[in-house]
């Protein structure tokens, strides 16, 4: 239970690390399949004791360190997936299917909410939205009157006024399309 | 070159740092080793600390900062912040980043710089009694502070010229202190009452291994709140016999809530406390009204029956949320000032069926194991018999926001920590630009239910159907239990990586300008220290 000299960390890590992806959490901590929690939890805490990145908080290595790092981010999934119970369960039927990792791959029902989900009236979405295509096209012009059709609908929107004064700051700058910066609002 | 462990409190701040293995506390100017969190203005640009400050409490009450730690890392619109507000004598404005900035003689002061000034001192004051340079610390914070909060304290410790090694959790450092569980398996409950916040926390402890169970707490909760009940209590008495209510006067009040303070403490040692306060107000022929008083014991417990009631609900859940009782517990450890009242400890003992420990000053215990923990990082602990590694977990669900309104996590509660977690998300409109991406902190389902950490934008999206374009949103937490939001658009498989820009918070720009001031002004305005 103690550090690690560098030399014999180094060498762990080149062989631990490569294969992440492919260890099981039972590899991972070294405790056989049907281990009890009891069991699993004193193998963590071995590893714990001498793994965990505050060990080597000294350490100039930052690459080293960061592949330590990610080694003992996923000892403690491991962990964490063996002594919960209904992961457990789940992480079992997912090493069925050949996974070594628990993890969600299935796409939420839901997104993410969207810029122009705070606009309310729709016209003022439509065009706010072309506006954000121009933006990423760099299309300075293209959206500077894509936000202003925006802000005619909805003149109230914080966010309209804030998209079309970056697109009007890049239509200004040297390099942008030219002209004259418009008057923020 | 020394370093050093800080427990930077709401009401005070304890400095230590580890000698020769052995834990040695940096005394104030007075004869404790306690110093007040305050730091006072002059018009004139000049800062006073700690004792110096607290009498300008009275004085100076619009220039004297104190309860610096009740703001720090929140809005300003916050509700935290709009409650504290109406209780702080000095004055607070909304300023860059929806920041709370406070309106100071000469100008206005975020909250990180106000607290950045304090570890300032506190590192002038280790210096001066140790001899030696200090430049790295482990900075203590409640375990249930946010995301936000945390950033906002290591960007206090950069302003004031420190390395911040850690910030480390209160329990987690008074365990530590404690030195349980060598050679054995124990599991203790930190139960953690200070000024302004409580906390407790379950660990497991076995073979220098300590590992969070759960932690919980309420960062709006403390002994402030027990003064603010007896001030209520001598207002009132003052009201019943002279008719005039001296809560309304702001020097008045703060001359009060030091007078509650005083008789909290001699309550927790005495049945009874009496005492005369001259000067409360004028009467109505300008005559000086005094306020004596006769306060027993029984009516404080009264007034803060609540306040120990809600701690102990607190206790409930956390200890529900890791499916224990209160009889599985093996030991209670007692930190903060406030554990010292009476009723607070036969509460504690009442519910966890055996009575506390006490041995370990409650007040200096944090700082303690904050001091292990730095000599632990910055020299792999090597004068210290015992080489703790500590397992914390994140104190809060985080999760963003999706459409409805709703908040879907990514990383659970009380999860060990470090930990990476990736979900995937799809657009929900044709033809999308871009997301934008909200983060919070918190169990609620709603998104409006829980605390907003910042936001980060993914822009640049291919024009697809909505729900063909995938968006993987990964969350790292790191072992300080800050988190780094990583949004990748797996359509175009080009790995795009955005900062959160977090709310309420100094930039890194401001942050760097205000450790280069503090450092200038710290050479002219040297603090007085006892010779070590």
């Amino acid at each position: 239970m103690a550090r690690m000299s560098t030399e014999q960390l180094a060498a762990f890590v080149r062989q631990v690390f490569p294969r992440l992806d492919q260890l099981s959490y039972y590899e991972l901590l070294g405790v056989p399949s049907g281990s009890d929690q009891a069991a699993v939890r004193t193998a963590f805490y071995r590893l714990a004791a001498d793994l965990h990145p505050d060990r080597y908080h000294t350490l100039a290595d930052r690459g080293l360190k960061e592949q330590l790092e990610m080694i003992y981010a996923r000892i403690c999934e491991g962990y964490r997936v063996l002594t919960t119970p209904d992961k457990r369960a789940a992480y079992e039927r997912a090493l069925n299917q050949g996974k070594k990792r628990l993890t969600t791959t299935d796409r939420e029902s839901r997104g993410p909410q969207n810029p122009e989900d705070s606009l309310k009236h729709p016209e003022a979405k439509k065009f706010f939205r072309m506006g954000m295509i121009c933006l990423g096209r760099k299309d300075w012009k293209g959206a500077v009157m894509n936000f202003n059709f925006a802000h005619s609908f909805e003149p109230a929107a914080a966010l309209i006024a804030q998209k079309l004064g970056e697109a009007q700051a890049a239509l200004g700058k040297p390099g942008g399309a030219g002209g004259t910066p418009p008057k923020t609002h | 070159m020394a370093v050093v462990g800080i427990d930077l409190g709401t009401t005070n701040s304890v400095v230590a740092t580890v000698r020769d293995g052995q834990v040695v506390v940096v005394p104030n100017t007075q004869e404790g080793y306690l110093h007040p969190s305050v730091v006072s203005f002059s018009p004139e640009g000049l800062k006073y600390f700690s004792t110096d400050a607290v009498a300008r409490r009275i004085l100076d009450p619009k220039n004297t900062v104190y309860s610096a730690k009740r703001l720090i890392g929140l809005r300003f619109r916050s509700d935290e912040v709009q409650k504290a507000l109406v209780r702080l004598p000095y004055e607070l404005n909304e300023g860059n980043n929806e920041q709370a900035v406070f309106i100071g003689p000469d100008r206005t002061y975020t909250i990180p710089e106000i607290s950045g000034l304090l570890l300032g001192y506190l590192r002038q004051c280790a210096e001066l009694f140790l001899s030696e340079s200090v430049s790295a610390a482990v900075i203590t914070v409640p375990a249930s502070f946010n995301d936000s909060q945390r950033r906002a304290t290591m960007d206090a410790g950069r302003i004031a010229g420190l390395d911040v090694l850690r910030v480390l959790n209160e329990p987690t450092a008074a365990a530590l202190a404690y030195g349980l569980g060598q050679n054995m398996s124990q599991r203790i409950a930190v139960y953690d009452f200070g000024g302004g916040t409580f906390d407790i926390t379950i660990l497991q402890v076995e073979n220098d291994v300590f590992e969070v169970l759960a932690t919980g707490g309420d960062t709006f909760l403390g002994g402030d709140d027990m003064d603010s009940a007896l001030l209520n209590i001598l207002a009132e008495l003052f009201n019943a016999e002279h008719g005039i209510d001296p809560r309304g006067d702001q020097a008045t009040r703060s001359r009060l809530l030091v007078a509650a303070e005083q008789v909290k403490r001699h309550l927790s040692d005495f049945p009874e406390a009496r005492g005369d306060l001259k000067n409360i107000a004028l009467g109505s022929s300008g005559e000086a009204l005094a306020l004596r008083f006769h306060i027993a014991r029984s009516v404080f417990e009264t007034a803060i029956r609540g306040l120990v009631g809600r701690t102990i609900q607190t206790c409930q859940d956390v200890l529900a949320s890791a499916q224990l009782a209160p009889s599985q517990i093996d030991e209670v450890i007692m930190v903060g000032g406030t554990t010292r009242v009476p009723l607070v400890r036969a509460e504690v003992e009442k519910y966890f069926g055996r009575p506390p420990r006490t041995d370990l000053n409650p007040d200096e215990v944090v700082a303690w194991g904050a001091a292990i923990q730095a000599e632990n990082l910055a020299n792999a602990g090597e004068s210290l018999p015992s080489r703790a590694v500590l397992l914390d977990v994140t104190p809060r669900a985080l999760g963003i926001a999706v459409t409805g309104g709703f908040a879907e996590r990514i990383i659970d509660r009380n999860v060990p920590v470090p930990v990476e977690q990736t979900r995937i998300f799809s657009t929900s409109s044709d033809n999308q630009a871009s997301v934008r991406i909200q983060v919070c902190q918190g169990e609620s389902r709603r998104f409006d239910e829980n605390v907003p950490l910042g936001e980060l934008e993914l822009t640049d999206l291919q024009p697809a159907r909505r729900g063909e374009v995938s968006i993987e949103v990964t969350f790292k937490v790191d072992t300080n239990g800050i988190l780094r939001v990583r949004a990748r658009d797996g359509a175009t498989g080009a790995a795009r990586e955005a900062a959160v820009n977090v709310r309420g918070a100094m930039s890194e720009y401001e942050v760097a300008e205000a450790a280069e001031r503090q450092k200038s002004e710290e050479a002219s305005n040297l603090p007085e220290v006892p010779e070590a």
